[in-house]
């Protein structure tokens, strides 16, 4: 059966984050004038509002920890019927504290998720040329 | 523009008919609501020249409004806006008040929030909303889809931080339905809630069951704000503005980094100090309840308690009648209705002109009260108003 959840849409200014995930791979945004990371990316930093952006890829070795998280018991999206309950959390990265990304932790019982617990990025390929970045707890 | 506090007031509120299915357009939920706040202010609508709404692609236009009032206004004015608005709003009225363009303003909010949109989503184009949504791309694919787990990150967080429960935002959930049951007009309105049964109910995402999620309905609210001057000659009782405020802090609206802070946080001060009031003058209020959880923050962010005690101070019943802060004493959007704010505002109006004298749903000898609105952690307004 094909994929029924929403795939990221991509557009000008967050294809290279995409692209990255398709490969298996985190590319960041990053404001070449205050350092900072931009995430999720725009058309310029929102944090000093430089428009000079670079893109650095941290490779496939993803590491981070539940920053917070919540349990969805109900779908509010289609395509999650089947995926009841599912937890989306914010990770911080480990390489990139500043940078949170939000996903989905696999293979996690809803009680089982805490603040803190470390976890891995790992790519769920969803169609034949997309790849989603999500989570799994390091055991 | 010099200082405005206590120089501005808020003349008329009214409403629409609260139901779960209308059957009506929502121009005509507002033409009753206006009506209503018109009567309730004693003026004729043709002294009205400027209507604002927010909305959310849900409502009827400001100009649609003035038309079937016959009123022909200098000035209109409809802004997409989330639970913050009415504040916002109030703040553009005192400054083309001020500016001289105008005298006096209709601000209203009306919407079939259960049988026509509802804000809780539903039935939306997912490229749609991925791209409407700033980040959206990077929430969306992840089932993110709701206010409810959005605004559950922040609480999950901040719950772990300061040591809140499940049983505090229950209190809260708590006091509200009390509210209610002195309210005939409160959809909760003979279904009080226990802690027992709140605590037995299931989580639709964790950290919040049904109980902590605001209500949907259909429903229109109108306030009308002019000139301390003007208001007296207004048949009602003025409650004047002693000072308002808003704010954005995060970049993005749907995408948070950082759980540490809301924008509440900034509001808080700029509005105490522009009322020249402090916490502990505040006697009432209406705190923005889209969920529980945010009423929690706001306390801490307002400063009605220290962090890490606010959660003791919603046990204690400081949001009950008696309390040190009876908190949205129709029943909130927890358990009154919903819209988008504007029903605790029409709330508090009636406290501070002690409109329920003489009954158990008036706060005694209220003079000062706050009013919240919060569009989301990343933007919020507040107003403190008195007698
Ligand atoms: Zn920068």
């Amino acid at each position: 059966m094909s994929y029924q959840r929403p795939i990221p849409l991509k557009n000008h200014d967050n294809h290279p984050y995409w692209d990255a995930a398709d490969c298996h791979e985190l590319s960041l945004q990053k404001c070449e004038c205050c350092g900072e990371y931009a995430h999720p990316p725009g058309p310029s930093c929102a944090k000093c509002g430089s428009t000079e952006l670079s893109w650095e890829n941290l490779g496939s070795d993803i590491k981070g920890t539940v920053y917070s998280y919540v349990v969805s018991y109900r779908p509010f999206l289609p395509g999650f019927q089947d995926e009841i309950p599912h937890i989306i959390a914010i990770i911080e990265l480990e390489k990139a504290p500043s940078v949170r990304i939000i996903g989905n932790i696999l293979e996690c019982r809803p009680e089982a998720v805490n603040i803190g617990m470390p976890v891995q990025m790992v790519w769920v390929d969803i169609t034949e040329d997309r790849a989603l970045p999500q989570w799994k707890a390091v055991l | 523009m010099g200082n405005i506090s206590n120089r501005y007031a808020i003349v008329g509120v009214g409403e629409s008919e609260r139901s779960k299915n209308s059957g009506r357009s929502p121009l005509h939920l507002a033409l009753d609501a206006a009506r209503a706040a018109i009567a309730d202010a004693g003026i004729s609508a043709k002294e009205i020249d400027g209507f604002m709404s927010y909305h959310e692609n849900d409502s009827c236009t400001s100009h649609q409004l003035a038309t079937y009032l016959g009123v022909r206004p200098k000035y209109v004015k409809d802004i997409t806006g989330g639970g913050s608005s009415t504040e916002m709003l109030i703040a553009d009225a005192i400054g083309l008040i001020e500016a001289g363009m105008l005298n006096t303003v209709l601000i209203y909010r009306s919407m079939n929030g259960r049988s026509g949109v509802r804000m809780g989503g539903g039935g939306w184009d997912m490229n749609l909303l991925q791209n409407a949504i700033d980040g959206g791309s990077f929430i969306i694919p992840y089932g993110a889809g709701g206010p409810g787990q959005w605004f559950g990150l922040f609480a999950t967080r901040h719950m772990h931080e300061t040591g809140i429960t499940k049983e505090h935002l229950g209190h809260v959930c708590v006091s509200f339905y009390e509210h209610a049951q002195r309210n005939p007009k409160a959809f909760f309105n003979g279904k009080p809630l226990t802690m027992e049964e709140y605590l037995n109910t299931p989580d639709l995402v964790y950290p919040f069951n049904k109980h902590d999620f605001c209500l949907e309905s259909d429903e229109a609210n109108a306030i009308i704000v002019t000139s301390a001057e003007r208001a007296k000659d207004c048949k009602s009782r003025p409650v004047y503005i002693m000072g308002i405020s808003g704010r954005q802090c995060h970049p993005h609206t749907h995408y948070w980094s950082d759980l540490s802070q809301v924008a509440s946080d900034y509001v808080a001060p700029e509005v105490f100090k522009m009322a020249g009031v402090k916490p502990e003058d505040i006697q009432v209020a209406s705190i923005y309840d889209c969920y529980s959880w945010v009423v929690l923050r706001q306390l801490e962010a307002y400063g009605f308690a220290p962090r890490g005690e606010v959660g003791d101070f919603v046990a204690d019943g400081h949001l009950k009648m008696g309390g040190r802060l009876p908190s949205n004493t129709a029943g909130g959007m927890l358990s009154e209705g919903y819209t988008h704010g504007m029903n605790n505002v029409l709330e508090i109006v009636r406290q501070i002109r002690h409109e329920y004298q003489g009954t158990d749903r008036q706060v005694e000898n209220c003079e000062i009260g706050i009013c919240t609105g919060w569009a989301g952690p990343d933007m919020a307004g507040a107003m403190i108003l008195k007698n």
